[in-house]
């Protein structure tokens, strides 16, 4: 075998021989330069069974609800203190829980009687309130029971407003189960699903207790439009209530 | 005048008509209104005690009655003519015990008054919609269910009486 031709036939020969090896560089050099795409495919496909699962997001779910409750609270005491600076508001009112012994949803008048009454610190005016919002306001009160008027019914007048488009309105019991909302202005630009809630400019009832949802509007009613709320506490089925005691220098006070 | 108003124990059987109307139990209503329990304790009184005591009788029940409502109404008026007119029926004809016909009375009392009660709201002129849907509502409502409920409430405190007063 002469000398010359070795060394240029062997290492053709060796290359040929190694093809496997030159396709497995090709190949991580396709992954480098795709950026790993591959192995990241394969390791999420691998590590399927291991993913977070439902308990985890729990616990963020938590987490995030403690926030928000911790960021409401802060923000209704931030609110509070600025009423206080802006004397809107004279007195915190009180939570007093009564029991509704007499309901009378429905009929001629709508009303319900509290087994709470002028000894446990009730006071005429007073707002009532039920899981889902405001229900109405105290009429009149005996030493042991308190009689409410349900925002249905027709005496009952309560300012409220829009939040979405800050729009004010009075809220008028009907004597049907959905009472009626009168605008001051002529063209509120509301749309049915509005929550409503109390006006924060009133005097008789706390700020901003949600009241309901819109219903339909009535765009050309005259003198003003109306709407229909749903109201969202549901009265035929509360048992226990919630009267917003206000402390009785504050009722004397204008 | 009968001597039923002589009996004490029936005369405090009108407290029950208080009670039951702060109850308003809700197995009795028909589209979530009571019965006017008022009606229902005035019709076998008024026919058993004559005008006078069935009139006297409607003013007593129209003041309890009253004091349990926040409205301004007055139910007083008309639960003393009802009390009245009964009262002369009884007293004119044969005596009435008949079921159908303590119903058609029942009937046409609680028409009347809410017919009155809906004239004191609303005056003659019912234009709104909503409000006379509700009024009406109301009505018809505890117009059937007085009625439905009269001949046997009725005929049996007509009876209790009866035998208990010897009338």
């Amino acid at each position: 075998m002469p000398i010359g031709r070795l060394p240029r036939l062997q290492p053709l020969r060796l290359v040929l021989r190694s093809w496997p090896w030159g396709l497995l560089v090709l190949a991580l050099v396709a992954v480098r330069l795709s950026k790993g795409a591959v192995l990241s495919d394969a390791y999420a496909l691998l590590s399927r069974p291991f993913w977070p699962g439902t308990a985890q997001r729990e616990w963020l779910q938590s987490g995030t609800g403690l926030e928000l409750l911790t960021r409401q609270a802060h923000l209704e005491q931030d609110n509070r203190r600025l009423r206080m600076l802006l004397d809107l508001q004279r007195a915190n009112p009180d939570k007093l829980t009564a029991a509704v012994i007499s309901r009378e949803p429905e009929g001629w008048w709508q009303q319900l009687v509290l087994g709470s009454g002028q000894a446990q610190g009730i006071g005429p005016g007073d707002a009532v309130v039920g899981p889902g919002g405001l229900i109405g306001r105290v009429a009149s009160v005996t030493p042991t029971t308190a009689r409410v008027t349900l925002l249905t019914d027709r005496t009952s007048r309560v300012g409220v407003w829009v939040g979405r488009t800050q729009r004010h309105g009075l809220l008028t019991g009907l004597g049907t189960s959905r009472p009626q909302l009168v605008f001051l202005e002529k063209d509120p630009q509301v749309r049915p699903g509005d929550l409503v809630v109390t006006s924060p400019a009133s005097t008789l009832v706390p700020p901003g207790l949600s009241v309901g949802v819109l219903q339909a509007v009535d765009d050309k009613a005259v003198p003003a439009p109306t709407a229909v709320v749903q109201l969202s506490a549901p009265v035929g089925a509360i048992d226990w209530v919630q009267v917003l005691v206000t402390s009785p220098a504050s009722r004397q006070a204008p | 005048m009968g001597v039923l108003h002589r009996l004490r124990w029936a005369v405090a059987s009108a407290g029950v008509v208080p009670l039951l109307t702060l109850a308003s139990p809700s197995f009795l209503k028909v589209a979530g209104v009571s019965p006017s329990w008022a009606v229902l304790w005035l019709l076998p009184w008024s026919l058993a005690d004559g005008p006078l005591s069935g009139a006297l009788a409607g003013v007593g029940l129209g003041l309890l009655v009253d004091s349990l409502q926040v409205g301004p109404e007055t139910q007083i008026p008309a639960l003393a003519l009802l009390g009245w007119w009964w009262g002369r029926l009884a007293r004119k004809g044969a005596p009435i015990e008949r079921s159908l016909s303590l119903g058609l009375l029942a009937l046409l009392g609680t028409l009347f008054l809410g017919l009155s009660l809906l004239l004191q709201r609303h005056g003659i002129s019912l234009s709104e919609p909503l409000l006379r849907q509700a009024g009406l509502h109301t009505l018809l409502a505890q117009t059937l269910v007085t009625a439905l409920l009269a001949p046997m409430i009725c005929s049996l405190l007509l009876l209790l009486w009866r035998r208990q007063g010897a009338i």
